[in-house]
């Protein structure tokens, strides 16, 4: 157990080191710096600046003083809001993203799941139709027009919501979670579908009926356990689809929270701001992923022996 | 006969498939006595394991079954499911065919055995533990009390047909559904969980329907046979008479099939020419006439109605019926 | 005797077969073979492109009388042509982009698959330390490092799709590399690279078919998704992604200018999921 879960920190971190490496040299080489936009510094002024944040130094420099810093969780100033660190910036937009993410995954997990239980009991009943088309709908129609229609139709329209920002409380989280659940609830009904109707073909599930012990003790005692497996498999990866909705719906919404910090700092070339919000992302996936492997291994026995 | 435990009369079991019905079992009936254990011997798709199926409520979603079948007083075809459930798992057990897949892998063994205890029977969760683990150790589970908190995986799959049968037989019930419970099992182990289960079935009192394909279990095990072929009875008889003098030409087919240690170095195994019939619209004949090698006209026009030989002992043949 | 055995069919004929049988998926072949024609031949019929200002008509309302059916942008360019050249876009980059990260997935996990051993570890490690990035960051990035545009946005998306086919051919790999047939062919002395090519590859083709037609509604909203964010294809150009940005940012006064690409892209996305879905019933063995 503890080895299963060293293991997997272990290879954590070499994904970290190679994602900082990789996106500290692409943000180098790509065209344009931080300051080429800003025409009106003179020439010694940009001098100055370039000197301030050691861009003038050669890359590997750069590089082992960012490591450097990293190794003291210092992640830099930022080279575009002169006043804030890295880390001021995340820890500012941080609340906000983590509550919409984290809203989200459970509308999600628990309407999908629900609906994919509901469709594969009823199978080829309305209730079964309905919740397919909600699938497919969510699957195939984008956040990023989905997102706007629900700001016309409940904000401008129906005036029942706030169109964006953050200064609303809990009317201000409805339509980001909503909206940026939408899609998963559509993969997650898919998957809990597709999963429950083949447990129920399941010879232990066969003998539970023999048992028996009634419908209803069946399906929660024996079905909904080996059902939920793939769902769960399922959520740790899907925080990189949250990751990336999240960046989407703060665009939507204009929530200031890091996904719009990322976007905005790509654009603006803020290298500090983008390699930090990077590995933050690549850090919540990691430890994601190895606590999705870790409740799979305490639900499924045979998991277990193999860490 | 009215001290049957369990009546079938003209049992039919249909399946709807995209090519149109499909009849699994065509009008079969059959007693079983407190206490006895029947054989139901076929090869496969015969339709033995659908009955079985159909009995306990079973069939898949695109089955029916007509017929009636009374057990204790009540007719298993016509219950709904909460009046099902209180006869299965209760006075009426089933054993499956494939032991890996059949227990579920998410639940200590100990829990699946007591749960039935638990739902029918009331008992606490320490009583029915306790009962599981006892009933373990009667299926000579090594260590069964420490076994108990382990998982499916870690059993081999003669010792979780052995829980199986633990799990069957805990409730006592009247009657055990044995559905090729070795088939799946490695050949050294299969007398060992054969006799386990027939000697709790005796002990407890339970009467067995066992089918199998396999003659020699039944020889050994059985008081009764009953050989199907195409989901009808070729013949029924006690287990005795039947392996000594087979009246149909398909029963004695499948005897000079079966290999036997005496002729191992002097004789040929016998065959049965052609392939079993699977699906498809019913023969307006006898279902063997199409293999059998003493076919007269009249096999292939009109069914040979189960006539009685002699006591006990029915045969359905258009041969015998003449002679 | 006459032989009545019917003509027999190879199993990727029943499967096509199978498809054609699929009357959702067939009425999405037809709609977005209809929506790729007007697409690519569409802009043709029109007397002007979609960077072409018509300032007698700015911010014009759909008037099918008019010379703008659709209406104008704020520009006064025709909403109509501008989606449509769009859509040539989206679509050309989404099948592309499937068709080339499809091909190098192939290739790598067979390649891995078949080695086995060492080379296949060490291949495989690399994909999964790529799985463990965040795959949006990543395009973000790739797609600033080649400097945005066209061929950096389909770069950078290519870059990151075809881990999944690999993962996906590398598994059916290994298990075929174990099969008698390709014995048989080592046997017969045929060079690794041969077998990979004419044994594995082929014998891939009805799960790359199935996971590759998944690839194409990812492509397009991933460059649609960019675009919607600015960092893809950007103005004057035309894309879906970036029309519906424009769209958001007028959906309170005219919404005319979100739904008409919107509905487009969402159809096209729909089309592809239902064939997407249609391929996997009929390629796919174990029906759900």
């Amino acid at each position: 157990m503890l080895r299963f879960v060293g293991r997997r920190l272990w290879e954590g971190t070499l994904t970290l080191a190679a994602l900082v490496t990789l996106t500290f040299f692409v943000m180098r080489l790509a065209p344009g710096g931080p300051f080429s936009k800003n025409r009106k510094i003179s020439p010694e002024v940009l001098e100055h600046i370039k000197a301030a944040f050691h861009l003038d130094e050669p890359v590997w420099q750069q590089f082992a003083r960012y490591v450097w810093g990293l190794l003291h969780f210092d992640f830099g100033p930022s080279t575009r809001f002169r006043d804030y660190s890295v880390g001021d910036l995340i820890a500012s937009g941080l609340p906000y993203s983590l509550t919409i993410g984290f809203w989200a995954i459970v509308v999600a997990a628990m309407v999908g799941v629900a609906l994919g239980i509901a469709g594969a009991l009823r199978r080829n009943t309305p209730t079964d139709y309905v919740a397919g088309i909600l699938g497919v709908v969510g699957i195939a129609v984008p956040i990023f027009v989905i997102g706007p229609l629900f700001q016309v139709v409940f904000a401008l329209k129906l005036n029942w919501l706030p169109v964006g920002g953050s200064d609303q409380g809990w009317r201000s989280l409805v339509m980001p979670v909503l909206v940026l659940s939408l899609p998963n609830i559509a993969y997650i009904s898919r998957l809990t579908r597709g999963s429950m109707i083949e447990t129920m073909r399941e010879n232990y599930v066969r003998t539970a009926r023999a048992k028996g012990i009634g419908a209803r003790r069946t399906l929660m005692k024996h079905t909904l356990k080996g059902a939920l497996l793939p769902v769960i498999a399922y959520l740790g990866p899907s925080t990189a689809g949250i990751i990336t909705g999240s960046i989407l719906i703060e665009t939507v919404f204009a929530v200031p929270g890091i996904g719009r910090h990322f976007v905005d700092a790509a654009l603006n070339r803020d290298y500090p701001l983008v390699m930090g919000i990077t590995l933050l992302y690549g850090a919540l996936l990691i430890v994601f992923n190895i606590l999705t492997d870790l409740v799979r291994g305490w639900l499924d026995p045979r998991a277990r022996g193999n860490g | 006969m009215t001290d049957s435990l369990l009546s079938v009369r003209d049992l039919q079991v249909k399946f709807r498939l995209p090519a149109g019905a499909m009849t699994a079992v065509d009008g079969v009936s059959f007693d079983v006595k407190p206490g006895e254990v029947l054989g139901i011997v076929g090869e496969s798709g015969s339709g033995k394991s659908q009955i079985l199926f159909s009995l306990m409520g079973l069939l898949a979603s695109n089955g029916t079954a007509r017929g009636t079948a009374s057990f204790q007083g009540q007719d298993l075809l016509a219950l709904g499911p909460m009046a099902l459930d209180s006869i299965r798992g209760v006075t009426l057990s089933m054993i499956f065919q494939d032991p890996m897949t059949s227990l579920n892998p998410y639940m200590r063994i100990g829990d699946q055995l007591a749960e039935g205890l638990r739902v029918h029977k009331g008992l606490s969760k320490a009583e029915a533990w306790k009962a599981a683990v006892a009933m373990l150790d009667r299926v000579r589970i090594p260590d069964a009390a420490r076994r108990a908190r382990h998982y499916p995986h870690e059993f081999s799959g003669g010792m979780r047909q052995r829980v199986m049968i633990a799990m069957a037989l805990l409730v006592r019930p009247a009657l055990l559904l044995a559905d090729e419970p070795t088939t799946a099992l490695d050949v050294t182990i299969q007398a060992q969980v054969l006799d386990l289960m027939a000697e709790l079935g005796r002990e407890i009192g339970t009467a067995i329907i066992l089918v199998t394909h396999d003659l020699g279990v039944v020889a050994r095990l059985c008081d009764r046979v009953i050989v199907l072929y195409g989901g009808r009875v070729m013949e029924e008889g006690e287990a005795e008479v039947l392996f000594a003098s087979p009246a149909h030409p398909y029963s004695q087919g499948l005897l000079a099939a079966t290999p036997r240690l005496e002729d191992a170095l002097t004789k040929r195994l016998g065959t049965i020419p052609g392939t079993p019939r699977s699906g498809g619209a019913m023969l307006p004949g006898c279902p063997f006439a199409p293999r059998c090698t003493l076919k007269i006209p009249i096999c292939d026009a009109t069914r040979p109605p189960l006539i009685a030989i002699a006591p006990e002992r029915l045969v359905s043949c258009h041969l015998t019926g003449a002679t | 005797m006459v032989d009545i055995t019917p003509r027999s069919l190879s199993t990727f004929q029943l499967q096509l077969r199978r498809f054609a049988q699929n009357r959702l998926a067939m009425i999405s072949v037809a709609l977005l073979a209809l929506i790729a024609a007007s697409c690519f031949f569409g802009p043709f019929a029109f007397p002007f492109t979609g960077e072409d200002a018509d300032f007698d008509f700015i911010g014009a309302p759909i008037d099918l009388a008019s010379p703008h059916p659709f209406g104008t942008d704020d520009f006064g360019r025709d909403l109509l042509l501008r989606v449509l050249e769009g859509g040539r876009i989206s679509l050309a980059i989404g099948f592309l982009g499937a068709i080339t990260a499809g091909f190098i997935g192939v290739l790598y996990g067979a390649v891995a698959g078949y080695a086995g051993g060492r080379t296949d570890r060490l291949m495989m490690r690399m994909v999964e330390i790529l799985y463990g990035f965040p795959y949006v960051i990543l395009v973000i990035l790739l797609s600033l490092l080649f400097g945005g545009g066209n061929v950096a946005l389909f770069a950078a998306i290519v870059f990151t799709l075809w881990l999944t086919p690999a993962v996906i051919v590398r598994a059916q790999a290994q298990s075929l590399s174990k099969r008698e047939f390709v014995e048989a062919a080592r046997a017969g002395g045929m060079t690794p690279w041969q077998i990979v090519l004419e044994h594995i590859v082929p014998n891939c083709a009805s799960v790359v078919i199935v996971y590759g037609s998944l690839l194409v509604p990812e492509v397009i909203l991933s460059e649609s998704f960019l675009s919607f964010l600015g960092i893809g294809i950007k103005e004057p150009q035309a894309s879906w992604g970036n029309l519906i940005q424009t769209g958001t940012a007028a959906m309170d006064t005219d919404l005319r200018l979100l739904l008409l690409p919107g509905i487009l892209l969402a159809l096209v996305l729909f089309c592809l999921n239902f064939i997407a879905d249609g391929l996997r019933d009929a390629f796919d063995p174990n029906d759900r």
